[in-house]
């Protein structure tokens, strides 16, 4: 065999690009991570496939990780919650891994509202495949592919999230650093069921529609008055967008987790409980 | 060999199964040896189905074409399946009066509602009729109705019986008892009913399987069925995914977390299951999947048996990486090898995949007790790992790394990227080498541990029959009957499809004057199979594809003299 080129100068940490708000989601997250108190070795990252996906391999300090397929995040980290629920089990992943790949997993996920921590890196658009629309790029965004711009209605995961009864809903953007990481240690903090933080970020090399201004100017923090609990005005600021994006926490249900509701699970995590048994009641 | 074949037909949703459980389960106490198949169209009402059951002096290993009884709820029931009876052979029809001395009327509905009010026990009529015939006493199908509505309500348990005695003493009054020639009950003749759908979800259980899910599909949701009905007694979380993708990577996360965990699918399903297989062949899971085939390509035939999925199965997911894959013959080997996949998996740290079909979901036999001793596997886990720990280490030989589960000391790391000895993902050219190589190094000790074909035979048989998965007991059944009419014929079975054992195989393989390939598909996959691993470079083949299982009957004539 020739000589292996060596290409481990060349394979830079992290693998995104100067200026992506992965970044600041990074450094949130870390913060938030640390400040929440939780352990890593029992909590478990799990991602798809994307930039954003690659986030686990680059959190210091390191967790459990599972970087699994394209848009299968929510399912692998399912079957890790049912296996060991003492785990904390967190999801990172980008809009087109979660909403489109993955849409349908997104939807039962929530129905079930089991106990996962889902941050989706929203930048609007396609980026380690170089430019595509993703499910909620809005209308008229024009790319190589969409060359007569995007005429299909952008997804509404916050709305989707709301109806299910998803157990904390929350919109971000990497434009505020400080509101960005307060929304994730709220969400690392939350006791059960499904957390969906949405995030908005710039993709620097693909969006230049959607910038760190178009989002800034645009942010609008949820005022505190605001009750999470309230389903349809809940659903009122999730329809908001254009002008005025509101951000902050927009809604909570005290729906119980899918984990709470297992018979099989009340005497503790499945993982703890291989042992024998007989067949005697069969025979 | 007494052998009594006993059709029982009618529209779906007329309790034909129903019926066909009440008659197998009475039975299942008298000391005869039995088994049932069945054949039904795919929809919920209507059609025509039909449930038989063997009852024989002898073990039996599959269904027969000719029936020796019809009992029959419908019209088109009777006239579609007159025709399968023997010369002579019985029917027993829903009416008063009878115009041959072959029809057998019982108004099996209009009984039970003189006698209880309701016709819900019109099927213990029947059941208590078909005993007669058989010249069997009525106390055995009795006691297990007592014992299957007892612990519902007393009531109950009590009109099934009245039901079950009238019908049992009409047919003596009309002077048809004792009709049937009918195999003498045998005391060393003891077991338990189990179909091949749930011998899988028990083996599974036993095995220590903690959480299944699946997408449901004919024909293996049986296997699931079984799983869920039982979650509570065995701790097993039981989920029913969004679509077959979901569930193979709930698969995928299960065993990363250290849980034995299992799907159940049929071919359609198992096609969206293979990028999951893949990421479990490079993350190096324990997954494991039962594919219960049936009739494709597309949707296909859904409530029929094939055996077409075999190359698929060996094929499915990009990539290079080892698999097993196990086709057992028989309901016992059915609960044997869920197990013995499912240690294949944990041992191996890859995918195990486990072929069974409508044919062998569906039947029904009378089978010894399973060992009580059976023990859950061992999952092989590292549970004291410490910080240093990498998860893909490369050891010196067989390419299985030492594996730990999330929640203690060690990060276990796993990617569906290609990654370096700790699992990040990597694109450096020799990481990828190592550790493709370490992926594939198991193969040859998966190899040396397969499982050796089953030979069933006069060991010179001039004759042999090759054959896998459910079509063992078609196979085994024609070799007797060519043993008996004075051929020489032997069967050699494979129950484990992937890696073969080559030296085992070619062992049997000599000095035949005729090697044939029985199977349930058109291209003869497993015969290609054989080719391609240089253990038979030719043989005839014997085919069937038309949905139907085979018959050892069909497979002793088509052999020809």
């Amino acid at each position: 065999m020739s000589q292996l080129l060596d290409l481990k100068k060349a394979d830079t940490i992290p693998a995104w690009c100067p200026g992506c708000g992965n970044f600041p989601i990074l450094k949130a997250f870390s913060g938030a991570f640390a400040e929440s108190g939780l352990n890593p070795e029992k909590t478990v990252l799990v991602s798809g496939i994307g930039q954003a996906a690659k986030l686990p391999h680059y959190l210091e300090p390191p967790c459990n990780i599972f970087n699994g397929l394209h848009g299968r995040a929510l399912p692998a980290a399912t079957g890790i919650k049912c296996a060991n629920h003492e785990l904390e089990v967190i999801v990172t992943s980008g809009d087109g891994d979660m909403y489109g790949e993955g849409g349908n997993h997104f939807i039962h996920a929530i129905r079930r509202n089991i106990g996962l921590k889902v941050f989706v890196h929203n930048n609007q658009v396609y980026g380690l495949t170089k430019g595509q629309a993703s499910p909620t790029s809005d209308e008229g965004f024009v790319t190589r592919i969409q060359t007569h711009g995007v005429m299909s209605t952008p997804f509404n995961p916050l709305a989707l999230a709301i109806v299910e009864g998803c157990s904390m809903v929350a919109r971000t953007c990497t434009g505020d650093p400080v509101h960005l990481k307060a929304t994730m240690l709220e969400a690392l903090r939350q006791k059960e069921g499904f957390v969906l933080v949405d995030i908005l970020q710039p993709c620097v090399s693909f969006n230049q529609i959607n910038t760190y201004k178009w989002y800034k100017e645009r942010m609008r923090p949820i005022p505190p008055e605001h009750d999470p609990y309230d389903r349809m005005k809940a659903l009122a600021l999730a329809f908001q967008w254009g002008d005025s994006i509101p951000t902050g926490i927009i809604y909570r249900s005290r729906r119980p987790s899918f984990e709470s509701r297992q018979p099989v699970l009340r005497q503790g995590s499945l993982v703890t409980r291989i042992k024998q048994k007989t067949l005697e009641q069969h025979q | 060999m007494v052998d009594v074949l006993i059709r029982i037909a009618g529209e779906a949703g007329q309790g034909v199964v129903t019926a066909g459980n009440t008659l197998i389960g009475g039975l299942s106490g008298m000391g005869v040896h039995l088994l049932s198949t069945q054949s039904y169209m795919s929809r919920i009402r209507g059609g025509l189905n039909w449930y038989d059951i063997r009852v024989s002096d002898r073990e039996c290993f599959a269904g027969r074409e000719q029936a020796d009884l019809l009992v029959s709820f419908t019209n088109t029931a009777r006239e579609v399946l007159s025709g399968s009876l023997i010369p002579g052979g019985l029917n027993l029809h829903d009416g008063e009066a009878s115009d041959s001395a072959n029809m057998i009327p019982l108004n099996a509905a209009k009984l039970a509602k003189e006698l209880t009010g309701s016709t819900l026990a019109a099927n213990s009529v029947a059941a208590g009729a078909v005993f007669s015939l058989l010249g069997y006493p009525s106390d055995a199908l009795c006691g297990y109705l007592e014992k299957l509505f007892g612990q519902k309500s007393r009531e109950l348990a009590d009109a099934n019986t009245k039901c079950a005695r009238a019908g049992h003493e009409c047919i003596k009054k009309a002077g048809f008892w004792e009709r049937l020639h009918a195999p003498l009950p045998s005391g060393s003749v003891i077991g338990h009913i189990w179909s091949g759908a749930a011998a899988l979800g028990l083996g599974a259980a036993t095995a220590g399987v903690k959480f299944a899910t699946a997408y449901p599909m004919s024909p293996s949701t049986a296997t699931f069925a079984w799983l869920a009905e039982h979650s509570d007694q065995y701790g097993i979380l039981v989920e029913q995914a969004e679509d077959e993708i979901a569930a193979v990577n709930m698969v995928c996360g299960a065993t990363y977390a250290g849980v034995p965990a299992l799907t159940t699918t049929s071919g359609g399903g198992f096609a969206l299951m293979a990028e999951g297989l893949s990421l479990a062949g490079m993350m190096e899971l324990p997954v494991v999947a039962v594919i219960a085939q049936r009739p494709g390509p597309a949707t296909g035939m859904p409530t029929r048996t094939a055996q077409q999925d075999l190359q698929f199965a060996l094929r499915a997911g990009h990539g290079e990486f080892p698999r097993a894959i196990y086709a057992p013959g028989t309901v016992q080997q059915g609960y044997q090898l869920i197990r013995t996949a499912l240690q294949t998996a944990h041992w191996y740290q890859t995918p195990a995949l486990l072929l069974t079909d409508q044919f062998l979901q569906d039947m029904e036999k009378l089978v010894p007790v399973f060992p009580e001793t059976d023990k859950p596997i061992d999952r092989c886990l590292d549970l004291d790992a410490g910080a240093e720990y990498q998860r893909y280490r490369v050891p010196a030989t067989g390419g299985v790394s030492s594996r730990a589960i999330p929640g203690g000391k060690a990060l276990v790391v796993v990617d569906s990227d290609e990654h370096d000895t700790a699992g990040h993902l990597s694109e450096d050219f020799q990481a990828r080498i190592s550790q493709q190589d370490k992926r594939m190094a198991k193969l040859a000790a998966m190899q040396a541990e397969a499982l050796p074909p089953e030979y069933y035979g006069p060991d010179t048989a001039e004759l042999l029959l090759i054959c896998w998965g459910s079509s063992y007991g078609p196979v085994r059944e024609a070799v007797d009957a060519l043993n008996t009419s004075g051929r020489s014929a032997a069967m050699l079975h494979a129950a484990q499809i992937w890696p073969l054992t080559p030296d085992a195989w070619k062992l049997r393989l000599s000095g035949r004057r005729r090697i044939c390939c029985v199977e349930g598909n058109q291209t003869a996959q497993f015969a290609a199979l054989l080719r391609e691993t240089g253990i038979l470079a030719q043989a005839e083949t014997l085919l069937r594809y038309d949905g139907m299982p085979f018959t050892g009957a069909e497979i002793a004539e088509r052999i020809g003299p």
